[in-house]
């Protein structure tokens, strides 16, 4: 069944669904009745659960790097395709590019697809939130694709973000928005990130202090609707989202408390990861927790995401890579071409999806896998370089969502840029939502360059 | 009349996006017209204000034939430019697309963009009176965030200047009531009140908007469900530390920095008493909200403790409570509601709310001398707030906060971002580019003080600190020394004097070790350090004010080059107080990347008719800093690559050696356009006469002005404010042009010290504010 009905409207606050000014006749509001919605629609036995997750690298991931070996791909000069039809090289007997190398035991659920523009989001170096809401860079106009697959997916967790800052701090706001002006905030700290998943079975938690937590949440909700009410009605949105977010908070208590079995099981065992420095193993332990959250049932929609947008690519001075903007500009790690390079910091990402997939893919569920059902989308922020262009986004798309999409081992090769078939992002992230449950007619905004270009309606090559 | 000063804004977003923007017609012949704006205006100006709108025309027969005589010729049934078709417009319709014809008809005409100059100017009366009508029918924001979008910082200019400064302003109508969350730095500040400044361990759970410009306006935060967990996480980290302790025989003993009366109750064995209770719940009050609580609240706390008490850990529970006052609204977000609302419905802030704002206004906790002031009702008249104020500016004692001052200018000039400009870390000398490129930029060993200087934007930006300081110090005619001061700071070191423990304290030329690189002063155009600080630049290399700080012009740069249309935004904007319209959506501003010709020249390409429209705004303001090459080096003449020379530089097998450079002349000038304002309109020959003009204008002292309101109201202003902004900028001229005289006009005005209160205070908790 459809869960929470607050997936309509994700601008508005949870008060304003509760005033009903989305719901249809016949629906009782009460908070309790959406959670047990939404508990249901996650944990009901009957119900398969779809998950995706989408990993987004910085620097950019490079046309070639994405094009099986047996194939060359033309530029169109400006960094577009060349084709005229979609063009489609089967993968079976192909060997996957170095920089996806790691991904080979996954090669039959793959689709590579290449030539997709998203121009809107241009910018000098990182789209930031342009690249996954497919509008322009630097601003924050709409939800992203992210954060709009996690209202047709919910779980507990609604959505959960992870992630390697690109300097040194616990959270940015870089990548993913809610709705317009509205960031979300992605958690670059493995032991931040562990507590808030998996805090209720960290050392030896007592019930008595759960319970301690839940009258203070059920405290704070009353106490900020009390300060509520001297307030003029256009102040009072701000308080709202305070109640709401200790009424959630108090909400997921109870949810979490129902599964601390399965929570305990999946806690993933971080050891030094929890507090780590070294960039590499906080991206793996951030992996490691979005894959335990996944499994564990606390939530359907991961985004992982490396660097914070704008200049701020963080950097691997383990691997040799002290300064990824260098790398940007022809630089390289010692001993290495820049090509080889970039290699090595995307293959640290491949390996990383390759031992999520491993993980969901020994995990029984319905009538295979949890990777059955799983769809992983990779990218980069930066489009296909540093200094993107953006005529063409290459893209990977790892599991079929439970048979929804055509991902069977494909390579795709779209129109080029400003040809009648080229298709841009926003197709992409539209089949996604299709997939998922909740179609849109259109995501994201138009390239208006784009003239006699159908833009934002899902790609049909996609969907099965 | 003064000729119309042109704030333009085209914005095509979403049609959801704003409906209570005040109608801002600039052209006002009449009257009649005039009142009608200022009434209509008021009537917006405050969300929480009852004032009936003026009743409208009725907007389908007002609108049709004023668009058939205005529009149709050009976006109608023969041609559609800008792919707008006006005349199938049906303004009773409720679709979103006709929602979104109509904003944008109101926005254009709002901002005097249509009908196009050439063309047949409507009555301006008439014109008004559709904006306004308009402005009615559109839908109202429906979320915090549509409001915002409009409360933006960088649309405070929207506002026409000549309505602010042009006649005596009246009444000021005080804006709502409001909450204004904190941000990081007073957030930390709260919590270094609250538990003695131990910050490790806990987590900043606030950012501000990533835009350029001023970034902590009350409109723009509130709370998400993230940041309240980590609130919540903080606050159980503070109160332990609150309330660490060991037992000793049996009594539990505080260890650093803990509260003494909440370690008492940490006593497994001992029940506190309500009493008790009551004392340490008063004291978390005073600490993190600086009043006692009510009974009513009190009791609140009373029934929490004693709901979990009753499941055995009586220390714990204590703990709870305590962590529950730390995340009280009223301690996250500042309370400005007002006390009781006079005959007019204007109410004053109370004490304590007064002792927060002006200590927030200034620094990032609050400060003793207000808080005492509160507590002694000296803060409840106008003069008594100078005088607390005058005290506390006049005497400046590390003990006391008072970095938002500073804090007014990184953000008004963002010199501050220099850092997040990516630049190759060294970078050779003019004559020595050749050389640099043959060796791909290294340096030949031994020799390294011939050929090149080091980018350290952190140690540029203090510099530029330093200088606004000191020129806030000083504290006269400060804006013009920010932009014409011939004094700067180079690369200055400073240390803690290990014997009189006196910070900041330069260090000595003999320490100076600059390993016989010339270090960062070269870029000011020292080829020694000067110990002697601050110092005029060489004669040979002038600079003038904070402009021409190497700080700000890459702060206003682009990896590689400069960025003369940035540059020109930002005077435009923050300087002669203009709007320029956002990069429209799908175009791509790119330079043509030519490095072999001038940057003026390869700018060219923003003279196409359809460019120079948003351009001619910026370009002609930002060029005359070409006299700076992209890191802030003073040049003559402007290095580029020689295209020639570099093709004929190749080795025996063809292959490229290196990029050859060359120098072509210098072009600084630039031009002062579109103001309105005779003095300040004409033609530059060079920075140096650009920013003297500026400095000399009493349009840009005006503007200046406006942004200090926006940084300590944390709002933009209105027509209401018309008065406040008068009385602050008379303050600042008859004063000599003291800084200190200005924030003190702003902070004792109606429009920061009242609120307008739509609910009688009882519903007000008790405002007793408490002597900390």
């Amino acid at each position: 069944m459809n869960a929470s009905p607050l997936q309509f409207h994700p601008h508005l606050t949870r008060r304003d669904a509760l005033k009903g000014l989305t719901l249809g006749a016949g629906a009782t509001l009460l908070s309790p009745f959406l959670a047990g919605l939404a508990a249901h629609a996650a944990g009901s036995p009957g119900a398969i659960r779809r998950r995706i997750v989408i990993v987004m690298q910085s620097n950019g991931l490079r046309p070639s790097f994405i094009t099986p070996s047996g194939h060359k791909w033309k530029d169109d000069g400006k960094g577009g395709t060349s084709t005229r039809e979609v063009l489609e090289v089967a993968l079976h007997d192909q060997q996957l590019p170095a920089a996806l190398e790691p991904l080979t035991p996954f090669k039959d659920r793959l689709a590579l697809i290449q030539g997709l523009s998203g121009r809107i989001a241009l910018s000098d170096h990182s789209a930031n939130h342009g690249a996954l809401g497919c509008y322009s860079a630097n601003k924050v106009l709409g939800q992203t694709i992210d954060s709009a697959l996690a209202d047709a997916l919910p779980a507990v967790f609604p959505h959960v973000l992870l992630g390697l800052d690109g300097g040194s701090e616990v959270m940015n706001y870089a990548h993913s928005a809610l709705g317009p002006n509205k960031p979300l905030p992605t958690i670059t700290s493995p032991d931040l990130a562990f507590r808030s998943l998996f805090g209720s079975v960290d050392g030896g938690s007592s019930k008595a202090q759960f319970n301690r937590q839940t009258h203070l949440l059920d405290f704070m909700a009353d106490d900020v609707k009390r300060a509520r009410t001297a307030l003029a009605p256009a102040e009072r949105p701000k308080l709202d989202r305070y109640v709401e977010a200790f009424e959630s908070l108090h909400q997921r208590q109870e949810q979490i408390a129902a599964m601390q079995e399965v929570i305990r099981k999946n806690a993933p065992q971080l050891g030094e990861k929890r507090d780590t420095t070294i960039a590499s193993l906080i991206l793996e332990a951030q992996f490691e927790i979005g894959t335990a959250a996944l499994i564990a049932g606390l939530t359907n929609v991961v985004t992982l995401t490396s660097g914070s947008g704008g200049q701020r690519f963080g950097k691997y001075p383990e691997l040799g890579a002290q300064d990824l903007h260098g790398l940007g500009h022809g630089g390289s790690i010692a001993g290495k071409t820049n090509e080889e390079s970039f290699i090595v910091i995307h293959q640290l990402h491949t390996r990383l999806i390759a031992g999520m997939a491993r993980k969901l893919a020994a995990i029984p569920e319905g009538n295979g896998t949890m990777l059955d059902h799983t769809t992983i989308l990779f990218l980069s922020d930066s489009g296909d370089a540093h200094h993107p262009q953006l005529r063409n986004w290459p893209m990977v798309l790892l599991g079929n969502l439970g048979g929804r999409l055509k991902t069977a081992g494909r390579y795709l090769e779209f129109p080029g840029y400003g040809h009648r078939n080229h298709r841009t992002i926003g197709s992409l992230y539209a089949a996604l939502l299709h997939a998922a449950g909740k179609p849109r007619a259109k995501f994201g905004l138009d390239d208006i360059a784009l003239k006699d270009v159908k833009q934002g309606a899902p790609l049909a090559e996609l969907l099965a | 009349m003064p000729a119309p000063s042109p704030n333009r804004s085209r914005r095509r977003e979403e049609a959801d996006r704003s409906a209570c923007h005040p109608p801002l017609v600039r052209l006002l012949t009449s009257a009649a017209a005039a009142f009608w704006l200022i009434y209509a205006t008021l009537a917006f100006s405050t969300f929480a204000s009852a004032a009936p709108a003026a009743s409208p025309i009725a907007l389908d027969q007002a609108l049709r034939p004023f668009l058939a005589d205005h529009c149709v010729r050009c976006h109608g049934p023969e041609k559609q430019k800008g792919e707008v078709r006006l005349d199938t417009l049906d303004p009773s319709s409720d679709s979103a697309q006709n929602r979104e014809l109509l904003t944008l008809v109101r926005d254009q005409m709002r901002d005097g963009l249509m009908p196009p100059k050439k063309e047949k100017q409507p009555d301006s009366a008439l014109a008004l009176r559709i904006v306004s009508a308009l402005t009615q029918a559109l839908p109202k924001p429906q979320t915090a965030e549509q409001f915002a979008s409009d409360q933006l910082p960088n649309k405070g200019n929207l506002v026409p200047h000549d309505l602010l400064f042009g006649q005596p302003g009246g009444y000021v109508t005080p804006p709502a009531a409001r909450l204004w969350r904190l941000n990081s730095d007073s957030y930390l500040g709260l919590v270094s009140t609250v538990s003695r400044a131990r910050t490790e361990g806990l987590v900043k759970p606030f950012t501000l908007i990533p835009e350029r410009g001023l970034k902590d306006y009350a409109a723009l935060y509130s709370m998400d469900e993230p940041t309240t967990e980590i609130l919540l996480r903080n606050a159980a980290a503070i109160v332990e530390r609150q309330t660490a302790h060991e037992l000793k025989d049996g009594k539990p003993s505080g260890k650093q920095d803990t509260v003494r009366e909440f370690v008492a109750l940490m006593n497994p064995a001992t029940l506190p008493t309500p009493a008790q209770i009551a004392a340490v719940v008063k004291q978390q009050f005073t600490l993190a909200i600086g009043r006692v609580p009510g009974p009513d609240e009190l009791a609140r706390y009373q029934s929490l403790y004693e709901k979990i008490a009753r499941e055995g850990d009586s220390p714990a529970a204590v703990k709870t409570v305590l962590q529950a006052v730390l995340l009280r609204a009223d301690a996250i977000f500042r309370s400005e509601l007002g006390g009781q609302p006079d005959e007019r419905g204007r109410a004053l802030l109370t004490p304590a709310e007064l002792a927060a704002a002006l200590s927030l206004a200034l620094g990032n906790k609050r400060l003793e001398p207000f808080t005492t002031a509160a507590a002694r009702g000296e803060l409840a008249t106008k003069e008594q707030i100078a005088a607390r104020l005058q005290t506390v500016l006049a005497h400046p004692d590390q003990r006391l906060d008072t970095s938002r001052l500073l804090g007014f200018f990184q953000q008004y000039f963002e010199y501050h971002r220099a850092p997040d400009i990516f630049k190759e870390a060294r970078f050779p000398f003019a004559e020595q580019a050749n050389e640099w490129a043959l060796r791909r930029g290294s340096w030949p060993k031994g020799d390294e003080s011939k050929h090149g200087s080091i980018h350290h934007p952190a140690n540029l930006v203090a510099d530029t600190d330093r200088l606004v300081q000191r020129i806030l110090d000083e504290d006269k005619d400060v804006l013009r020394q920010l932009l014409t001061t011939d004094f700067t700071f180079v690369n200055l070191r400073l240390k803690e004097d290990k014997k009189t423990r006196q910070k900041n304290v330069p260090v000595p030329a003999s320490e100076v070790n600059d390993r016989g690189i010339i270090g960062p002063h070269y870029v000011y155009g020292f080829s020694q350090w000067p110990a002697e600080q601050p110092v005029k630049a060489p004669a040979d290399q002038p600079r003038l004010g904070i402009l021409m700080q190497p700080a700000w012009l890459t702060a206003h740069s682009t990896n590689f080059e400069n960025d003369p249309v940035r540059r020109g935004r930002w005077i435009r904007e923050r300087l002669l107080g203009q709007t320029v319209p956002d990069l429209p959506i799908g175009v791509v501003a790119q330079v043509p990347d030519e490095p072999h010709r001038s940057f003026r020249d390869r700018l060219g390409v923003t003279r196409e008719a359809k460019c120079w429209k948003c351009h001619q705004w910026m370009d002609d303001l930002g060029l005359p800093f070409e006299q700076f090459n992209h890191y802030g080096v003073y040049q003559k003449a402007e290095l580029v690559v020689d295209a020639d020379a570099t093709a004929r530089n190749v080795d025996k097998k063809g292959q490229p050696i290196s990029k050859v450079f060359t120098t072509l002349p210098l072009d600084t000038t630039g031009e002062i356009a579109h103001t309105g304002d005779p003095k300040l309109d004409g033609p530059v020959k060079d920075p140096y006469e650009l920013v003297r003009r500026l400095a000399a204008s009493e349009r840009v002292r005006q503007v200046f002005v406006r942004h200090a309101f926006r940084y300590f109201m944390g709002r933009n202003e209105s027509l209401a404010d018309a008065r406040t902004l008068q009385e602050a900028d008379r303050a600042y001229v008859t004063s000599g042009g003291s800084f200190k005289a200005l924030v003190i006009s702003l902070l004792t005005s109606d429009s920061f010290l009242y609120r307008t209160s739509p609910i009688p205070s009882t519903a007000q908790t008790s405002s007793t504010p408490i002597k900390k």
